[in-house]
């Protein structure tokens, strides 16, 4: 019989002993497993929203998000203005543009001409944007929006035109959103995140014209679209370039041509909806910032920090420490609980081991026997441990992101309820039929579920790490009652005869 | 060869104290067969220990085939033990979740024997102490006292040991059985040049050695064979 088979047989000479340390055992392992889950998956969403908004600046024209209209467009000189301020690592300018499917457009304005204005407040067009605003210019096309009105939010109940207070109670034909079109100067989303491309491959030169198009995979999988495949808009034929994924539906329910594409079909050469100014750096943001509204004037264009999430990424930081700090501290506690029961197990068998020196075994091998022990006990805890925490993980993750971010996540959204500018494109036409707002159209409205979109997901690596290091401190624990091992001369335990 | 020269060991027992080895001196001449006899609590036991360098002496020194015990560092009398000697303890000191035949691998695990040898060399050991094959593989506390007195004397012979301590080796065994391992130790002696040193209030058995030694008051003499008849 090998160490080995001699350990395995010990660690369950008693099973009921056996049983309960290998509960308290996984516990405590499961607790650690989980913590460590936790912590990497809120490291792994820090570094997402630092790499995604941190560094990330949007300027928009000067009351271009507000209720009382936006000044008026940003132009390519503004940008090159942008582009000098110190800090600034990159501009990329962008020009939205709505469109409208060629053939729903005309029926509605038939039924429109039919029966006159709509007055609900959720129901009819689109109107135009606020007093003064710059609106986003509307073009047909031959897509179909992947979306229908009111089909997301849960307010479909503009979409007959029946709630509003003020409205008719005639049927209306079925609408859908109009879709996002961007032209961009840079493959970036509208945040300054750099897009997702699943199939296919980008525009190339973003600075050009081409009749070249990124789909979202919604809208694409609407129109029966593919790579290579051919739309118009205003009569002109685009291809499929490629397809992007921006992780939600309104997202994918738009289009990206060149920034000087969207400018020639909105025969707005030389205008911009909006730029994203990339900063070299966290820390230099906020006086990249201030640099920037003073170099482009306070009456002309707005700066803000793509999403205002600083403090809460900042909570979510604590999470990550909190998370890495229960993290040891369950892993201690697994390895005191080990340190215990082998102290236990070690005086409980002193005669054992005497017996096992007086026959010549070396010290070595009677202190490995130990530590084999308690590694059988700590596989069949990390075993129980690491099913506890695949189930546990999640609820904990949620429960400390909740717990320490819900401060933040309420100053945050509460910020971005009451600040400037509500809802859509810079002056874009809010009151589209049941609508929920366009595409990042509020931009700091999605930080809670931002904060709370932490997948706790149980990687077989993170618990291969977690194991591994509850083993190396299972070692250590079992390390110091192997030692006493050393310590027993076989005549003080066989005296007794 | 065993050396014994003036060999003490004393215990403080409150402000007593107890000296169960009394300057004790003997020479063993390699393949002999000795016996010790004498009342509980003479310090027999303690005896074997210092000669199994289970004990260090308080003075004194053992002497085997030349090296000293005395000055062995702690490694090298692990060594020594595995190596050289053979225990039989007076209460077997089996390990209690290991099987007959583990027991006996032990010794031999702890040498570097390889598996295949240990297992075929331990029944074969259980075998000549006259244990029933079918109870070779079963635990030791499911075994009886004089059953787990043989697995003890097979476990000391597992590594053919050069001297074999044996305290009280037919103490639990019936009379027959008693005479078989008293013959299968007189063989060792004789066949194998195996030192034995027994301590035994056998008589029998006593008579049966090659020298017989009496211990009282820690102080250690040898006596005529004749004297113990």
């Amino acid at each position: 019989m090998s160490v080995l088979a001699r350990s395995v047989g010990n660690a369950f000479r008693n099973k009921v002993r056996t049983a309960a340390v290998v509960a308290v055992l996984a516990v405590a392992i499961g607790l650690a497993l989980s913590m460590l889950v936790a912590n990497q998956a809120v490291g792994a969403k820090v570094q997402e929203l630092n790499a995604s908004v941190g560094t990330v600046l949007t300027v928009n024209p000067a009351g271009g998000q507000g209720f009382e209209g936006g000044g008026e467009p940003l132009t390519a000189g503004q940008a090159a203005t942008a582009a000098a301020v110190p800090n600034v690592s990159s501009v990329v300018g962008t020009s939205s543009l709505r469109l409208r499917n060629g053939t729903e457009a005309a029926a509605q304005a038939a039924a429109q001409a039919a029966t006159g204005t709509q007055t609900g407040p959720g129901g009819g067009q689109g109107g135009a944007g606020g007093p003064g605003g710059a609106s986003a210019a509307t073009l047909t096309t031959s897509l179909t929006a992947a979306i229908d009105a009111g089909t997301l939010g849960g307010r479909n109940q503009a979409a007959n035109g029946t709630t509003g207070s003020t409205g008719t109670t005639a049927a209306q034909p079925a609408r859908s959103l109009p879709i996002t079109a961007t032209g961009t100067g840079g493959e970036v989303d509208s945040t300054g995140k750099a897009l997702t491309i699943t199939e296919g491959t980008g525009l190339g030169d973003y600075t050009a014209e081409s009749a070249n198009a990124l789909l979202g995979t919604t809208l694409a999988e609407k129109n029966s679209l593919t790579v290579g495949s051919t739309f118009t808009i205003n009569n002109q034929t685009f291809t499929v370039a490629g397809l992007f994924d921006a992780g939600t539906t309104f997202g994918n329910n738009a289009l990206y041509v060149t920034l000087p594409t969207a400018q020639t079909l909105a025969e707005l050469p030389g205008e911009l909806s909006s730029m994203i100014v990339t900063v070299n750096s966290l820390d230099n943001v906020e006086s990249a910032k201030t640099a920037l509204q003073s170099a482009l004037g306070t009456d002309t264009a707005d700066v803000t920090q793509g999403q205002n999430l600083e403090s809460a990424v900042s909570s979510l930081g604590s999470v990550k420490n909190i998370s890495f700090i229960a993290f040891v501290a369950a892993l201690g506690t697994a390895g005191l609980i080990i340190l215990l029961i082998m102290v236990m197990l070690v005086r409980e068998r002193r005669r054992e081991i005497g017996v096992l020196k007086a026959i010549g075994a070396p010290n070595r091998t009677i202190g490995l026997q130990f530590v084999l022990e308690a590694l059988v006990l700590v596989a069949m805890g990390s075993v129980v441990g690491a099913a506890v925490a695949s189930f546990a993980s999640g609820g904990i993750a949620s429960a400390l992101i909740s717990t320490n971010t819900s401060t933040t996540t309420a100053t945050t959204v509460g910020r971005a309820a009451g600040g400037p500018g509500g809802a859509g494109f810079p002056a874009g036409g809010a009151g589209m039929p049941g609508g929920g707002g366009f595409p990042g159209g509020n931009p700091l409205g999605g930080a809670s579920q931002l904060l709370t979109s932490v997948t706790a997901s149980v990687s077989p690596g993170v618990i291969a790490a977690g194991i591994a290091a509850v083993f190396g401190v299972a070692i250590i624990g079992a390390l110091v009652p192997a030692l006493l091992t050393a310590r027993i001369r076989p005549i003080e335990v066989l005296r007794g005869e | 060869m065993i050396e014994v020269k003036n060999l003490v060991r004393t215990f403080n027992s409150g402000d007593r104290t107890i000296k169960p080895v009394n300057d004790v001196s003997f020479v063993l001449e390699q393949g002999t067969l000795a016996s010790i006899v004498g009342k509980s609590g003479s310090g027999k036991s303690t005896l074997l220990s210092l000669l199994g360098a289970l004990d260090k002496p308080t003075s004194g020194d053992v002497v085997v085939n030349g090296v000293s015990l005395a000055r062995m560092p702690d490694g090298k009398l692990t060594e020594y033990r595995r190596r050289d000697i053979g225990f039989v303890f007076q209460q077997f000191n089996l390990i209690p979740n290991l099987s007959a035949v583990d027991n006996v691998m032990l010794p031999m695990e702890f040498a570097g024997v390889r598996k295949a040898e240990r297992l075929q060399r331990a029944k074969d050991l259980l075998e000549q102490v006259q244990l029933d094959p079918e109870k070779q593989a079963r635990r030791i506390n499911r075994l009886s006292g004089g059953e787990q007195q043989r697995v003890a004397i097979a476990r000391a012979l597992a590594n053919e040991p050069k001297l074999i301590l044996a305290d009280e080796p037919t103490g639990n065994l019936d009379e027959q059985t008693g005479d078989h391992i008293i013959a299968l130790l007189s063989a060792l002696s004789r066949d194998h040049n195996t030192t034995i040193l027994v301590v035994t209030h056998d008589r029998a058995l006593a008579n049966k050695t090659d020298r017989r030694f009496r211990l009282q008051q820690g102080r250690l003499t040898e006596e005529p064979v004749r004297a113990m008849v």
